[in-house]
Formats: structure tokens, C-alpha cells, sequence
């Protein structure tokens, strides 16, 4: 073999050594960040839940509960019966009585939650703290007032203490699951809370 | 008798008719001496000629007893009205006025009348003339047909003293394109109508000698960050968050007050609060207030009872208007604008006026409190 030619394949050989070594080098790297980014996100993650009622079924039964909308004469949020279907999952009948009180207004009543309101999610921590996650028509479709605000909060509030007086203490209302000061800049809905 | 009953009717028609045809539009309805605190005096029956409301000047005998005793001269058309020991001589139909023991000429806008034959004072003669001779202030409400009566309390500020120097600061809600708070039917706009009368304060703040700062002077967004510290900043004494309010019924009407207060009508989930040492941090700092505010809501609902009839809440709600305000604080919904009488009123600049004018003579009335109580406590303290 001659020199020239065993010279080039010497440094073949070292350029190939380094290119696997990085390649290596970096795999390991990768490896390690994914590791890490999943070992995160398991420490992220929520507290366990109280535990809900079970629901190994999945039946729906119809039941009468209360909603709380606006009486026209008195200016007063009072309680309406309403019948819906409702399931023994804690978490579920309150999505679903949520919803019912953002979409009913029988006569001589008026509906203090924006048109168009939704709710997203809603959850509740150890403290039996319940966090209600509406859509942005809460906020961006309140006519505004102290006044429309609190009958907006009152009628949330009172319809979620009247049909878990035991489940929930408090609750903290937030709008695209962000935390907000106010509906329109009145009362401070910055903590969760309570009558 | 159907005949005599027929005949006494068409009499007391024609009488009536003979009545409207020889004075114009004349109504009977009355109108109510009220004091300082708003408790009645009297209750005088009034006469409304040519759209001006007129009392009988007899009737000043059994408001004021012998403090103001008239005496009319029929042939000359003269009234001569004796005050304490002033004499004001007036002539049926003119608008002089004329204070013969200082020699001093006053000059009404209406003038006083003969009205089958009885002698007339126009209303305006008591906001127009009494304070110029006697040491009271007349407030007239034309839309409650109330006078009332207050002695006059003008604030003189000692220049040595600099705890008197008094800022009080008016915060009109929303502002800038994006936040325009309420709106009426007609279009009215609540950032528009706080301005208005936050500005109104501002004029008048002049007579009573203190300070006003306003959160914003012109139609401009601000943070409610910007909000509490320049209000912090200018070291307020008092500070009043004018709004309108608005219902989702649209009969619902009238002002309301409110209070920050997290354990009002709401209650806030209680907080471990952070701590420096032994200390613990206090971060509601608007709390702290919580009696002077309420002190100062009780004087202005007082105040606002004279323009309205309506019986003026105050409620306690953890306001975040107020929240992190250094200083005895109000949220004041001057009223809804979702009811079309409450936005019609709030569009009438001379109801903005009068809106303005009780609000200043709160902030007046508290203050004079405030240095009365701190008068007490340093009497106290001296002993």
C-alpha cells in the first residue's frame, strides 16, 4: 500500500470516528431531554382529585334541581325548577346544571349569564374549591354595572351552593381557563368565594 | 234639586274656567321645606304661573315663625319682609329688591307678584336673596319641589396647618375606545357621562377650597393599575369611582352605593397572609378604611336624598375598583343606564349639575366631619 493512499484512509478513519462519536453524543443527549421532560410533566402534574361519586354505569336520570335566574319585579336571583338528566358523577351534574342555568329564561324571568356563555371545563381541588372555566362571551358580552355583575355572580353561585351544599365551599370563576379580576372592572373576582 | 245641583256645578266650571282664562295656567300642588338633614320644616301649597312656582307670602310667617315677618302694602303693591334686623322692600311685578338698612340693591331673576290680589314670592327669591343677607345656604330641587335649608358652612383653611389641605380624588369609570363601560338605547355612553360629572366636581371643588384629582381628565384608556397609583400618589383623603350601573331588567332604576368590603355580601376564601418577621403583611389595604368609607357612603346617601325620592342602597361587595386604594373610597353608580328615564336624566347637563353639586357637598359635609372628630381625638389626647 502506498503512503499516500494509507495517509487517506487514516484520516478517513478519524473523520469517521468523530462523526459517530457526535452522532452518539448527541443521541444520548436527546435521550436524556426527553427523560427529563417527561419526569416534568409528571411532577406537574394536578393533585390527586376528591374523589366524585362513581359512575361505573353511565345512566342518566331525570331530576328536578334548582337554577337561579333573574325575577323582572323584585330585581332578586330566585330559584327555578328545572328538569334535566343528570348522572351520579359529581363533576358531570355540575357541567350539566351550569349549562342548563346559561341557557334557560322562562317568562317573566331574564338570564343574567351573557348569551352565547359556555362552559368550558370544571373542576375541584382538595379544599373543595370548585374553579368554573366559562368562554369569553362572560366577560366580552356583560352589559356592565356592579349591578349586572353581582346578579351574574349571584345567579352562578347560588345555583352551585343550592345543589352541592356539601360538595363545594367556594368557587373561583375563571373565563378560557385564565383567572380574572373582574366581568367588566366592578366586583373583584380575584380569590375564590362564598355568600 | 237635580236644577240647583246643575246650576252650583256649571258655577264652579265656570268659576274654574274664569280662573285658568284671567291667570294663565294656574296649578296648586306644594312644595317642601326640608333642613340640612332633609326633615320637614313645612309643606307650603304653591302657585305655577307662567312656569314659575310661586308661595304666598303669608305663608313665611309659619315657616319661619318671627325670624321673617312680611308686611303688605295692597294700594303701593310694597312688601316689606323684616329679617333678623334687616328690611327688604319689593314692589309687586319688579325685580328690584331693595335692603334698606345697608342701603344695598339685589336684583331678582323673576319678579314677585300679585295673584288675585295676594301677594307672591317666586321660590327663587330664597336661593336668590336669603343668602345674600342671612347666613344660610338654599338648595332648590325643582324636580321635587324641595327647598332646604343650610347654614352656611364655608371652609376657611388655616395656611399653617397642612393636615387641611385636602385632595380628594374622583376616578370616572372605563374610558378610551375599547372600554366605554355601559351603554343606553339612546347611545349614552358611561364613560362619558362619569367625565361629565367628575369635571363638574372639579369647577365647583373651587367654593369649597380643595384639591381634586381626577384619574383621568379626557376620554383615555388607564389601567386600573395607573388608577390606584396616581390616586396613592397625590396622597387623596377621599376617593369616589363614579359609574353608570345597568340591569338586566330594564325597569330597574335609582343610584346605589358601594363599599369594598371582601367579607360583604361576597366572602373571599380567607388567606394566610404573607409575613415580614412578626408582621403581617396587610395586602387589602383598602380594608383599613372600611368605617370612613362607610361614614362617607351614610353623608352622601343624605346629600343624594334631596335630588331624589328614591331611597339611595348602600351595598358592601368586594369591589376591585377600589381595591389597593390607600384612602377611604365609594364606588358610585349614578344610575341605570339600561332604564330609559335613569339614561334620559344622565344625558340633561343640568341634572349632571345637580348630581355634581350634591356629590361636592358631600365630600364638603365629610370633611368638616373628619375635622371635627379630629378636633375631638386631639382634645382627648390633650386631657
Amino acid at each position: 500500500m502506498s503512503l499516500a493512499r494509507r495517509v487517506f484512509l487514516s484520516r478517513l478513519f478519524i473523520v469517521w470516528s468523530f462523526t459517530l462519536v457526535a452522532i452518539i453524543i448527541s443521541l444520548a443527549v436527546t435521550l436524556l431531554l426527553i427523560a427529563k421532560s417527561k419526569q416534568t410533566e409528571i411532577n406537574q402534574a394536578p393533585p390527586k382529585l376528591p374523589k366524585t361519586t362513581n359512575d361505573s354505569d353511565g345512566s342518566l336520570q331525570t331530576e328536578q334541581v334548582n337554577i337561579f335566574l333573574l325575577d323582572t319585579e323584585s330585581f332578586e336571583v330566585k330559584p327555578i325548577k328545572v328538569e334535566i338528566q343528570l348522572s351520579r358523577d359529581t363533576i358531570d351534574r355540575l357541567k350539566s346544571i351550569v349549562d342548563t342555568l346559561t341557557k334557560e329564561t322562562p317568562t317573566n324571568y331574564r338570564n343574567p349569564i351573557p348569551r352565547g356563555t359556555v362552559l368550558n371545563e370544571a373542576f375541584i381541588d382538595t379544599q373543595k374549591t370548585v374553579y368554573l372555566d366559562f368562554s369569553h362571551h362572560l366577560t366580552n358580552g356583560h352589559i356592565g354595572g356592579t349591578t349586572a355583575e353581582f346578579m351574574t355572580i349571584s345567579a352562578i353561585l347560588k345555583t352551585v351552593f343550592d345543589n352541592f351544599p356539601d360538595e363545594i365551599r367556594y368557587i373561583q370563576l375563571l373565563v378560557d381557563g385564565q383567572e380574572i379580576e373582574a366581568l367588566t372592572g366592578h366586583v373583584n373576582l380575584s380569590a375564590p368565594m362564598q355568600f | 234639586m237635580w236644577l240647583r245641583r246643575d246650576k252650583s256645578i256649571s258655577v264652579l266650571i265656570s268659576t274654574i274656567f274664569l280662573l285658568l282664562i284671567t291667570h294663565g295656567s294656574v296649578l296648586a300642588a306644594t312644595v317642601r321645606f326640608v333642613d340640612k338633614e332633609g326633615n320637614t320644616l313645612a309643606e307650603v301649597e304653591y302657585t305655577l304661573y307662567q312656569q314659575e312656582v310661586y308661595i304666598p307670602v303669608e305663608e313665611l310667617n309659619d315657616i319661619f315663625k318671627s325670624d321673617i315677618s312680611p308686611l303688605y302694602n295692597r294700594p303701593r303693591k310694597q312688601l316689606t319682609i323684616k329679617l333678623k334686623e334687616k328690611e327688604l322692600v319689593l314692589l309687586m311685578g319688579k325685580t328690584t329688591v331693595k335692603n334698606t338698612e345697608e342701603n344695598e340693591t339685589y336684583t331678582l331673576s323673576i319678579p314677585p307678584r300679585a295673584i288675585d290680589g295676594k301677594p307672591m314670592l317666586p321660590i327663587i327669591f330664597f336661593t336668590e336673596i336669603l343668602p345674600s343677607i342671612d347666613d344660610v345656604d338654599v338648595l332648590y330641587n325643582p324636580n321635587l319641589q324641595r327647598l332646604r335649608f343650610m347654614p352656611k358652612t364655608a371652609w376657611i383653611p388655616d395656611p399653617d396647618d397642612e393636615t387641611q389641605e385636602w385632595t380628594i380624588v374622583i376616578d370616572p369609570g372605563h374610558g378610551g375606545q375599547e372600554d366605554i363601560g355601559c351603554k343606553a338605547q339612546s347611545g349614552l355612553q358611561e364613560k362619558d357621562v362619569v367625565l361629565n360629572v367628575a369635571r363638574e366636581i372639579q369647577k365647583l371643588s373651587k367654593k369649597y377650597g380643595y384639591n381634586i384629582h381626577l384619574t383621568r381628565e379626557r376620554d383615555i384608556e388607564k389601567t386600573r393599575i395607573q388608577r390606584v397609583q396616581s390616586s396613592n400618589r397625590n396622597r387623596g383623603s377621599l376617593f369616589i369611582s363614579l359609574h353608570c350601573n345597568a340591569s338586566f331588567s330594564r325597569k330597574q332604576n335609582g343610584m346605589q352605593i358601594f363599599i369594598n368590603n371582601p367579607n360583604g355580601l361576597l366572602r373571599f376564601r380567607t388567606m394566610a397572609m404573607p409575613t415580614i418577621g412578626q408582621n403581617k403583611l396587610n395586602l387589602r389595604t383598602q380594608s383599613n378604611f372600611l368605617t370612613q368609607s362607610k361614614e362617607f357612603g351614610i353623608v352622601l346617601q343624605k346629600e343624594m336624598n334631596f335630588i331624589t325620592e328614591k331611597p339611595i342602597p348602600i351595598s358592601e361587595l368586594p369591589l376591585i375598583a377600589l381595591e389597593e386604594i390607600y384612602m377611604p373610597a365609594i364606588l358610585f353608580e349614578l344610575g341605570y343606564l339600561t332604564n330609559d328615564n335613569d339614561a334620559a336624566l344622565l344625558s340633561d347637563p343640568s341634572h349632571i349639575r345637580e348630581l355634581a353639586t350634591a356629590i361636592a357637598r358631600a365630600i364638603h359635609t365629610y370633611r368638616m366631619k373628619s375635622s371635627q372628630s379630629s378636633d375631638l381625638t386631639d382634645a382627648v389626647q390633650e386631657e
